[in-house]
């Protein structure tokens, strides 16, 4: 799990993921929220837009009307139509048959009296006198589309302004989102700063002291001893660990060919202690001299969190399996098991899916990195209450 | 007389102004008296269609009224028949009466008078 630089604020893969989910269901829901306003906004506009347009039509219409009215007590001829553009007209008898008009419109729906037919506007006006035999009188004219694209156009900015304006709160609402989180991560780096400081002087001379006791003086008191030294390493590896946490980012690699076949079978032989006192059955199963590209402390945090953790979570009198090929390096252990719900945060820093032994729940964030940093495929398949299973392949 | 004169004067304008001259059974069997008694037949024509829209009605309510002239068969007001004398039932057959009818609707079209302003 990398750290991230985003706003000058260095973020874990993990928190930047939940910033975006925040800021897109933020700005998504607004994004909707306001895309629904302007959709219904646009509709209203739009039937008052035509409404207004229709009621221009029932002018002309009346219009019409009063002329055909004049026409029809004039006995001259020839009678002028009233035809004005950008409208046309026809007038129909009784029966629905022209009488005259300056067009011809097909599919006239005689039941409604506005109706938008072909991007045409169509009003039908019933008369009555007849005044020249003309009982309906249908005027139209095509949908003035100006005004329209003008709301369209408007519509288009505000949403545009609106975007630019909810972004930006957005973005201030993720720092201030973030602030909070940044403040913990200050308090916990400078707690494992601290702590990594403090505890790596008493480590080491308690190891070296127990190393000295037993080579020298042949200490009888060799079960106690066993504990200090199980104890002593667990806390070099939480020491190992931290600092490998605290200083990731800085940490310069040495990559080279390294015998990981040797390097696992020297950690597990460094592990032995712990897996005697918890007597486990131990099955390993290595190819000798396998050799990949890797910095030989990444290997070791690797492993050894993997290790570690198998020990710990096995069940006393257990099976410890470790294989390990050209393709893949494999660990499982009977133990405790991770529950399905759990394994897909398991490997984030702090997390922990038991917590009936000790630990921070740094080890498969370390591994985590790790794998990531030297693009392994890492898989953990686990049974609860059976037993847990990690595969590396390299 | 002066009226008379005057109206004889506006008739005959009327009839000039006609796009085609009326028949000649339309003009014996109906024109003859209407001239003469200065019944207005186009402002007859007019006023049915005002009322009834369609040449198939007004020919069926024409039809009825020459068959059987009397003023409740009439569209026209009361102060027309005052005005101008009554008419007497024709002695016309269906058939003329049919065609004289479908010769004075021609006659007085509107669709034929009307047109289309020129821009």
């Amino acid at each position: 799990m990398q750290p991230l630089n985003m706003w000058g604020i260095v973020m874990l893969k993990s928190e930047k993921r939940t910033l975006f989910r925040f800021l897109s269901i933020y700005l998504g829901s607004t994004f909707l929220l306001f895309l629904l306003a302007t959709v219904i906004f646009y509709h209203y506009q739009k039937h008052h837009i035509i409404d207004t347009q229709n009621s221009k039509l029932k002018q002309e219409a009346e219009r019409i009307s009063q002329v055909l009215r004049k026409l029809h007590k004039n006995y001259t001829s020839p009678l002028v139509y009233p035809h004005q553009e950008p409208y046309h007209s026809a007038i129909y008898s009784i029966d629905k048959t022209l009488i005259f008009g300056s067009f011809k419109p097909q599919n006239i729906q005689w039941k409604e009296e506005y109706y938008n037919y072909n991007n045409n506007l169509f009003h039908i006006k019933r008369l009555k006198p007849y005044y020249l035999g003309a009982t309906y009188l249908m005027v139209s004219r095509a949908v003035d589309g100006k005004p329209i694209e003008d709301l369209q156009k408007m519509l288009v900015l505000f949403l545009f302004i609106a975007g630019i304006f909810f972004t930006s709160l957005g973005i201030f609402l993720g720092k201030l989102f973030i602030a909070p989180m940044k403040e913990v991560m200050n308090h916990m780096n400078q707690f494992i700063e601290d702590t990594t400081h403090e505890l790596n002087t008493p480590i080491s001379t308690i190891l070296t002291n127990i190393e000295l006791i037993e080579t020298l003086y042949g200490f009888e008191g060799k079960q106690e001893m066993r504990r200090i030294e199980i104890a002593s390493k667990t806390l070099s590896r939480l020491y190992e660990d931290l600092t490998y946490l605290k200083l990731n980012h800085h940490y310069h690699r040495d990559s080279r060919p390294l015998n990981i076949s040797g390097l696992i079978e020297e950690r597990i032989e460094y592990f032995n202690t712990m897996i005697e006192a918890k007597q486990l059955l131990l099955k390993v199963t290595i190819e000798p001299n396998i050799v990949i590209v890797m910095d030989r402390n990444d290997a070791l945090r690797m492993v050894d969190n993997l290790l570690s953790n198998a020990i710990k979570y096995n069940k006393k009198e257990g099976v410890l399996s470790v294989v390990v090929t050209q393709k893949l390096f494999k660990i499982s252990d009977t133990g405790v098991g991770i529950k399905e719900q759990d394994l897909a945060q398991i490997s984030g820093r702090f997390n922990r899916a038991n917590k009936s032994e000790g630990g921070f729940g740094i080890g498969l964030d370390i591994v985590n990195q790790v794998v990531e940093q030297y693009a392994f495929y890492f898989k953990i398949t686990s049974a609860y209450n059976h037993g847990t299973e990690v595969t590396i392949e390299w | 007389m002066v009226k008379i004169i005057l109206g004889f004067f506006s008739y005959t304008l009327m009839l000039l102004s006609q796009p085609h001259s009326p028949s000649l059974k339309l003009q014996q069997n109906c024109f003859v008296c209407h001239q003469t008694q200065e019944i207005p037949s186009e402002l007859i024509y007019r006023r049915y269609l005002m009322k009834y829209s369609t040449h198939r009605v007004i020919k069926t309510t024409l039809l009825e009224y020459l068959q059987n002239p009397k003023k409740k068969n009439s569209i026209m007001p009361k102060q027309f028949f005052i005005k101008f004398p009554f008419k007497e039932k024709s002695d016309l057959n269906m058939t003329e009466l049919e065609q004289s009818i479908d010769d004075y609707l021609d006659y007085f079209d509107v669709t034929k008078k009307l047109v289309l302003p020129s821009f």
